[in-house]
């Protein structure tokens, strides 16, 4: 009945466009008080506490860093110098643009965490390149964000830092190490559609003709970006810095270079990118610490366990309930973005996972996924959002082509589903 | 976001090209929390930048920063915020509150902006208590072993900070409509 309330509570606030950190903090408020209605001060003193407890966690410390690291590199120069290579390479043949953002989205998300500041810097230069090209904006916007969805899976990653945050059992080192190969694949599985649509409606013809960058200087100009995922991720994988230091060092490294070399961030432009960077991060943590009387509230119910016991029992099997929850998921998906999505629904289905017996870093790889899915699945999907107001189109546009895009990311999904070891290799591999 | 800083013509197009955005007119400027989260976010970074080099050239380990760093982070989670309050950059669901006509938007907005004014209220009388127990009871931090007050005296300011802030957004609300 309480839980009934809880979940009921917090559907409406979030309907009637309450923020979904406040929306959980009051949904959770409404369960502690309605259980503990013979307790002095309602058991509410457990509110302040979590939300302390919830924040006050070193790990999360790797969140404001990450952000950081991508609000620098959004505007390092970076971006627009790994093009120019890319370019260099594979030339401006038909559907060869296109490819092109993938590629650079894939590489970009090896240095930054997350999806959106991805597809606002290749945004930025590949949106305007693309449609000098003759790509029109509906199209280039679509597979920016489609491209930038990957970042979140190719490490590092702030999802997984949260999910490991989460679920004790499955360390980041480990989930980086295990996105990585569902992330190249899914940038693969990308590029597939995007060339045949590029080239079945013939688009991108204006610009074949002009000569290609020189390689070696696109090279020697590219070299300090494509530096940074090598310090970034050996400096992790050798044991030189923990994920946290790893991101503040690419902070120093992302100011170094922009400020040094390739000299696109001014002195002043530091307010700006501190600012950017700590709302977006204050606005992540908030959902972190609200969430966490959320799940206080849930667990002190303990309505998660009769919950368990009906669905491991409900005669679905492990296939069907799995089948349900990606359903369930993208459903969610829809309407709310990954973190919240991950900080709401993990606690409820690690019991699940537990059941079953599933490996909690493939699980971790399996949501964030279908994370990276729901970030360009139209109507909320974070990513086309910024490509979208970056191209100027209406995110309804996007739709004939975002669906291919979609599928083809879909199909990475159940190959990690039915293949776990395409996820668990590398982690095994490595040691983790 | 707002922009004003940046400079009007830069070497190469700034990348982000997201349209500027104006601030809501507020009557305490919104500067104070920035300024606030901007410089906790900085020396943040400093903090754990200092730590790796000392450890390499040093041996040592600066562990005690650890629970500055966790503070510091509480600051800017309340600080940057508050901001995002004001400037409607919480993440919401937009489709049902943010579409229809103007009326029925404002009315909307006015019901989710007074839930999370009496959220933030609730939050601040009971970080008070929270606060006033670790005052009587003496305790202190694992790491430094300071009084924890001088920590948790953070929660219940900024929580009212975000309370009023919403309240300010209220106001506007209803002055619009009062137009």
């Amino acid at each position: 009945m309480i839980a009934a309330l809880l979940f009921a509570a917090f559907a409406a606030l979030m309907v009637i466009g309450v923020p979904v950190c406040v929306a959980l903090g009051v949904a959770g408020t409404l369960a502690i008080v309605l259980s503990n209605q013979d307790v002095a001060w309602f058991g509410l003193l457990a509110v302040p506490q979590n939300f302390y407890a919830g924040l006050a966690k070193y790990p999360l410390l790797a969140i404001p860093m990450f952000v950081l690291v991508g609000s620098i590199f959004d505007r390092s120069g970076v971006a627009r110098r790994l093009v120019d290579l890319a370019i260099s390479i594979v030339g401006r043949g038909p559907g060869m643009l296109p490819l092109v953002a993938i590629a650079v989205a894939m590489f970009l998300g090896g240095i930054s965490g997350s999806g959106p500041a991805c597809a606002a810097a290749v945004g930025a230069v590949m949106i305007a390149a693309m449609s000098r090209a003759g790509y029109p904006g509906s199209f280039s916007a679509s597979v920016v964000a489609a491209g930038a969805a990957t970042d979140i899976l190719i490490p590092p990653s702030i999802a997984f830092i949260i999910y490991s945050v989460l679920v004790p059992g499955a360390s980041v080192p480990a989930l980086f190490a295990a996105g990585m190969v569902p992330g190249l694949l899914a940038g693969f599985a990308l590029i597939v559609p995007t060339v045949w649509l590029a080239r079945k409606h013939k688009m991108g013809t204006l610009e074949a003709h002009l000569p290609r960058p020189p390689f070696w200087a696109s090279l020697r100009q590219a070299s300090w970006g494509l530096a940074a995922p090598v310090l970034i991720l050996g400096g992790m994988r050798l044991g030189w810095f923990t994920p946290t230091e790893a991101a503040v060092v690419a902070v120093f490294y992302g100011l170094f270079v922009g400020m040094c070399i390739h000299r696109t961030i001014k002195l002043r432009d530091l307010y700006v990118i501190l600012r950017e960077a700590a709302e977006l991060s204050a606005v992540i943590m908030m959902v972190v610490a609200l969430a966490g009387i959320f799940a206080w509230a849930l667990s002190t119910l303990s309505i998660i366990d009769p919950i368990t016991h009906a669905i491991v029992n409900s005669g679905l099997g492990e296939w069907g309930v799995l089948a349900l929850l990606i359903v369930l998921l993208m459903t969610m998906g829809m309407f709310l973005d990954g973190i919240s999505i991950f900080l709401i629904f993990v606690p409820l289905l690690m019991p699940i996972a537990n059941a079953y017996g599933w490996d909690p870093v493939w699980f971790g790889v399996i949501l964030t996924l279908k994370v990276a899915l729901g970030q360009f699945t139209p109507p909320l999907a974070v990513n086309l959002m910024v490509s979208c107001r970056i191209a100027r189109v209406p995110m309804e546009s996007t739709v004939p082509w975002v669906v291919w895009l979609l599928g083809a990311m879909f199909l990475v999904l159940v190959a990690v589903l039915v293949f776990p070891q395409l996820a668990l290799w590398l982690p095994h591999h490595l040691g983790y | 976001m707002s922009r004003p800083d940046v400079p009007v013509e830069p070497a190469e197009p700034v990348e982000p090209i997201i349209p500027v955005e104006q601030d809501p007119a507020v009557k305490v400027p919104l500067a104070l929390e920035d300024w606030l989260a901007v410089g906790v976010l900085a020396i943040l970074a400093l903090i754990t930048f200092v730590n790796v080099l000392v450890r390499y050239f040093t041996d040592q380990s600066f562990a005690w920063t650890e629970e500055i760093s966790v503070f510091l982070l509480i600051v800017l989670t309340m600080a940057g915020g508050s901001t995002a309050f004001v400037r409607n950059h919480h993440i919401r669901i937009e489709a049902v509150a943010d579409t229809g006509s103007p009326a029925r938007q404002r009315r909307l907005a006015l019901a989710s902006n007074t839930v999370v004014l009496l959220f933030f209220i609730l939050l601040t009388v009971l970080s008070v208590r929270l606060v006033i127990d670790e005052y009587v009871y003496e305790e202190t931090s694992p790491a430094i072993g300071v009084p924890t007050w001088w920590y948790s005296i953070w929660l219940p300011v900024m929580a009212a900070a975000i309370a009023l802030r919403t309240l300010g957004t209220l106001r506007r609300l209803l002055r619009t409509g009062a137009r």
